[in-house]
């Protein structure tokens, strides 16, 4: 009894379809002779990546420890920099400003993300068939991704103008009530977060489809002779197996989400009555309109902790679980 | 301090984020690469200088043309012309080359700026050299002076100067059967004209303020508060003094015409209020000579004084400086040379017979070459008057961003609906008061 039971978790186990994000193999470790073979090649390996790993410490590494340090002075970019050892932190913890702009980056992430991930599941369901002309369907879905910052901001700042706005004009039309969008601090936030996922569903629809497209046939199709309606064998089957992709793009999302900046530029300059002074918007202004680099160098440390910390949480959290048949390792 | 207006950035799509950095990180060591292989051989070192300008489509090439006279005429000098990228960020770029090692010798900067570059230890002191002959410095305007003065150190030599005046849509005043705008214009005329310039139901506002909480709100209220007697800072510079009554009464007009009367289009800092104008949409505009060029053919216009309180029409300008950074004495030498060539009265006259900026110099309004320039922008006949109605500058401190942040959030609540002057004067006094004591 207990054999067929094992069995048949063997068969499952072996049937679980591989999805885009599936853990490659490890490679088996063999002992290296002294510049044998596989020493050679992994020599190759260093020596193809170097220039990327030049480039990235370079430019990547260097200025972020360059930044941690700076976080410990007092610095105005323009004459030497003093110690002032952890006065940064100190005065950061007690800066009603930057505390503001971290609930506000907190809301923006949490309207953000989530609408984002459901809607770019929708899309790439919608998009997952085989018509005509899908492919400018596709394409029309992936434009907004590829649009410039700038170009989204001021199209949204043209369309969401309270009074000549284009969307304002449609609702009055239908009898619907208008908004002030970027305009009130009470709704600049949310038209932020309208025009990000706007270009954001896109991107996520398309690493959906990849997931989904990589889900075998003859399951659906095994689904459907089981008399599964194709509305519940998306629910059931395919969701669940885009649980490693949805992880990604959570996890993808999130750190995009922490870091706005560019949008906000691009519309509302952080206002109005700073109600769309984000984080990195809030650190823009102390470095580079009032020259604190040292105290700016300290917001965003606190912010690459922060995005580090969400990350790994996240990451547990998204971790591919056994499935119940399996049972618990 | 021209327009604030946002310069488009280099586009960046989302995903080809990375690759566009791997681009730009090539291109930066390519550059790196020609840059290190050809720049310290050349013999004339010294005397080849960069001059790096913000300065767009005419404005741009009458510099070019000026550059390239000097060139020609200057045979052992040369200078190239470096494009900033826009004068919005002019200041941040700056910095940042200091910080690499690689900045020009010759910047165009906004006057805002000087405080903050004049801490810049590479910044040449030009206190001596404006007093040599033949500079005439005090043939500037007073209020340009000033604002290349930095604690009695001469920072910058003025490099453009704008003012703030009333600009109407004459069309609209006939249409709606309003008296047109005169030098003499009250405040309460102002209000009550924008109010009945304005229609919610066809959209039409009689005034717009640009109202984005950066220096463009901030400097139209600096007007307000100087013609009402006030003042932004104490005369040392040490507190804020605007929470006065002087203070209270330009705040209260604000609010009397934004919310009260709603006669105000409150533009978010996009610009979108030249647009509105040349459509017909708003009727009145506060705004400098930079806005004239944009103004489209079938909009007649007219421009006056700013409308005054109890007979004081005063204003406010922005005078921009080129602000000389020491690479050599011998590029430092020819920079001068330069950019006392190039503000000297007859070039800066051609400089602005091409493009319609106003004259640097008062002795500029007295060559035969300045008739030109008015029967060819019969507009900015006012502006210059107009310059004569400048009296104060900003204060020229390195703390100025953040106190114009604070006096930008100020007027901006007010303007919103969302603080009551008293009250609004008491928060932004605050947070002035906590810039200036460093915290």
């Amino acid at each position: 009894m207990s054999s067929t039971v094992e069995r048949r978790t063997d068969a499952a186990r072996s049937r679980r379809p591989r999805t885009i994000l599936a853990r490659a193999p490890q490679p088996d470790r063999r002992r290296r002779g002294r510049l044998g073979r596989s020493g050679r090649e992994s020599l190759t390996g260093w020596l193809m990546v170097s220039p990327s790993l030049v480039l990235i410490a370079l430019f990547g590494l260097v200025p972020v420890l360059w930044s941690f340090a700076l976080s410990f002075q007092q610095n105005d970019l323009q004459t030497p920099g003093t110690w002032v050892g952890l006065k940064n932190y100190e005065r950061l913890s007690q800066d009603p400003q930057f505390w503001d702009s971290v609930r506000r980056t907190v809301e923006y992430t949490v309207l953000f993300v989530p609408s984002t991930l459901v809607l770019s599941l929708l899309a790439a369901a919608a998009l997952n068939r085989r018509i005509r002309g899908i492919t400018v369907y596709r394409l029309a879905v992936f434009i907004p991704v590829v649009t410039s910052t700038i170009a989204t901001g001021v199209i949204f700042s043209w369309l969401l103008d309270p009074d000549y706005g284009l969307v304002n004009a449609t609702l009055s039309k239908v009898g619907l009530p208008t908004f002030e969008f970027f305009a009130s601090p009470t709704q600049a936030l949310p038209a932020v977060v309208l025009m990000t996922v706007w270009g954001w569903i896109g991107f996520g629809a398309l690493i959906f489809l990849a997931g989904l497209q990589g889900i075998p046939t003859d399951l659906m199709d095994a689904a459907q002779i089981d008399g599964c309606s194709t509305r519940g064998a998306f629910w059931r089957i395919q969701v669940p197996l885009l649980r490693p992709v949805s992880g990604f793009l959570l996890v993808w999302l999130t750190i995009n989400a922490l870091q706005l900046f560019d949008e906000v530029y691009a519309t509302t300059k952080g206002g109005p009555s700073r109600a769309t002074t984000v984080v990195v918007y809030y650190l823009y202004d102390q470095a580079f309109k009032f020259f604190h680099a040292g105290y700016a160098a300290a917001i965003a440390v606190v912010l690459f902790v922060a995005i580090a910390a969400v990350t790994a949480l996240q990451l547990r959290i998204t971790r591919e679980e056994p499935t119940p048949q399996e049972g618990r390792r | 301090m021209a327009a604030d207006r946002p310069t488009p950035r280099l586009p960046r799509g989302r995903v080809a984020r990375r690759c566009t950095a791997v681009i730009a990180v090539g291109a930066v060591l390519l550059v790196g690469v020609t840059a290190c292989g050809g720049g310290k051989a050349s013999s004339d070192e010294g005397t080849t200088i960069t001059v790096a300008h913000g300065y767009t489509d005419v404005e741009a090439a009458a510099l070019k043309t000026q550059a390239e006279k000097w060139n020609t005429d200057h045979p052992t000098t040369k200078v190239n012309l470096v494009y900033n990228g826009g004068n919005d960020s002019a200041l941040q770029k700056t910095v940042a080359g200091f910080t690499a090692g690689n900045y020009p010798d010759v910047a165009y900067e906004y006057g805002s700026s000087a405080a903050q570059l004049a801490r810049q230890p590479k910044l040449v002191d030009l206190t001596e050299k404006v007093k040599a002959s033949g500079f005439n410095w005090d043939d500037f305007y007073p209020s340009e002076r000033l604002a290349a003065t930095v604690d009695g150190k001469v920072v910058g030599v003025p490099a453009l100067v704008d003012n703030l005046s009333l600009v109407y849509n004459k069309k609209l005043f006939a249409a709606a059967g309003v008296p047109e705008p005169t030098n003499d214009w009250t405040w309460e005329q102002f209000r009550d004209a924008s109010k009945k310039l304005s229609d919610p139901a066809k959209k039409t506002y009689g005034w717009a303020y640009v109202n984005d909480a950066s220096e463009d709100t901030v400097w139209r209220y600096l007007a307000m508060l100087w013609q009402a007697g006030g003042d932004l800072l104490t005369s040392d510079n040490t507190k804020p003094a605007f929470d006065s009554p002087a203070g209270l009464a330009s705040l209260q007009q604000l609010r009397d015409m934004a919310v009260t009367d709603k006669s105000v289009y409150l533009d978010t800092g996009n610009g979108n209020y030249l647009n509105l104008f040349n459509s017909g949409k708003i009727a009145m505009l506060w705004t400098g000579p930079w806005d004239l060029s944009s103004i489209n053919d079938d909009v007649e216009y007219g421009v006056t004084y700013l409308p005054g309180y109890q007979g004081n029409h005063e204003t406010i300008s922005g005078p921009d400086l080129y602000l000389l950074f020491d690479h050599s004495s011998g590029r430092t030498d020819t920079a001068v040379k330069f950019v006392s060539w190039l503000t000297s009265a007859p070039v800066h006259l051609e400089f602005a017979i091409a493009t319609g900026d106003l004259p640097l110099r008062k002795s500029e309004t007295e060559l035969p070459g300045y008739q030109t320039f008015l029967s060819k922008y019969p507009a900015e006949k006012v502006f210059v008057a107009n310059l004569d109605n400048v009296k104060h500058v900003r204060p020229n401190l390195p703390e100025y961003a953040e106190v114009s942040t604070a006096v930008g959030q100020m007027v901006q609540s007010v303007l919103l609906g969302q603080a009551e002057p008293a009250a609004a004067l008491k928060t932004g006094s605050q947070a002035v008061a906590a810039a200036l004591a460093g915290s």
